[in-house]
């Protein structure tokens, strides 16, 4: 079980690689797909199948789809260079910031799947949206009464969020105006 | 060492994807790969959430609870973070939509899509 978690974390992280080194913007995209799809699988995996279904239809579906659309509109460098030159600043900054984050901060994680993590070692909070959901919403799926029921304002503060998205992109794009 | 990283795996994928995106987004030339690399850097977030809900127990299942089951404790992970992570990503979306239409603006009025193109233009002007 845990061999196939490691093996998709290889995944990942081979197109994750892939999606900085490659020089092809079309080829990024791509394989920019591929690692939403890894990373989907993944998801559902660590028993998170609703986050896991946005993300491979938001992810890997509509994600890609503006990405094509956008260079579809703009341009695609042409270029015989398969991969991007290595920006070695940027490489020796990054890579100390993720040294520091494996050395000083992973050792204070908790290790997957744990029950000492901060959302287990006080269940309460958890356990009752867990027993009390059918009870309350009549939801079997907690993650829904949580969305639809429990925190509706915020959802439709999501809503408020993307309906402004929506509209700067159409201003933007020009196909509104101020009158 | 190593056990501490196999423990640990999905932390040590959140913190290598972290860096791979704030990589793309300081050394790529392409505003669209610019754009892709915050993505990457996002998701790398949600699986720090999703990570901190999981919960590996025997019998452990995804946050659905049957209601005519025994009433009592039931192991599933914990649909909390969860929800963050589902409303994040939306508005990640709403996020990625807005730049692209502003990448687009940008190629339609200097005719480029590099920083160091566009910074020459736009110190000719």
């Amino acid at each position: 079980m845990s061999l196939f978690a490691y093996s998709l974390v290889i995944f990942i992280l081979a197109t994750a690689v892939a999606t900085v080194l490659f020089r092809d913007v079309l080829s990024v995209i791509i394989v920019f797909g591929a690692y939403s799809l890894g990373m989907a699988i993944l998801y559902t995996f660590l028993l998170a199948p609703d986050v896991a279904m946005t993300e491979a239809a938001i992810g890997a579906g509509v994600t890609t789809l503006l990405l094509l659309l956008t260079i579809a509109r703009t341009t695609r460098p042409t270029t015989d260079a398969l991969r991007e030159r290595i920006h070695v600043p940027a490489v020796v900054v990054v890579g100390a910031f993720v040294l520091l984050l494996c050395t000083a901060v992973l050792p204070d994680m908790y290790p997957v799947g744990s029950t000492s993590t901060p959302v287990w070692s006080n269940p309460d909070v958890t356990q009752h949206y867990i027993t009390e959901t059918y009870e309350q919403t009549g939801v079997e799926n907690a993650v829904t009464s949580v969305l639809a029921a429990y925190r509706g304002f915020d959802t439709f503060g999501e809503a408020v969020v993307v309906f402004a998205a929506g509209v700067s992109t159409l201003l933007v794009l020009k196909r509104e105006v101020f009158a | 060492m190593i056990e501490l990283l196999m423990d640990r795996y999905t932390y040590v994928l959140m913190f290598v994807l972290l860096g791979l995106g704030i990589y793309m987004v300081i050394a790529s030339e392409n505003l669209v790969k610019k754009l892709i690399g915050v993505s990457l850097f996002q998701t790398a977030i949600f699986l720090f959430f999703i990570s901190m809900a999981y919960i590996d127990v025997e019998g452990a299942s995804a946050p659905i609870v049957p209601h005519h089951g025994e009433p009592g404790e039931v192991m599933v992970a914990s649909p909390l973070p969860q929800v963050i992570v589902l409303t994040a990503i939306v508005v990640g979306i709403a996020l990625t939509a807005v730049g692209l239409a502003l990448i687009i603006r940008i190629y339609a009025e200097y005719g480029t899509l590099r920083e160091d193109t566009l910074r020459e233009v736009r110190a000719d002007e």
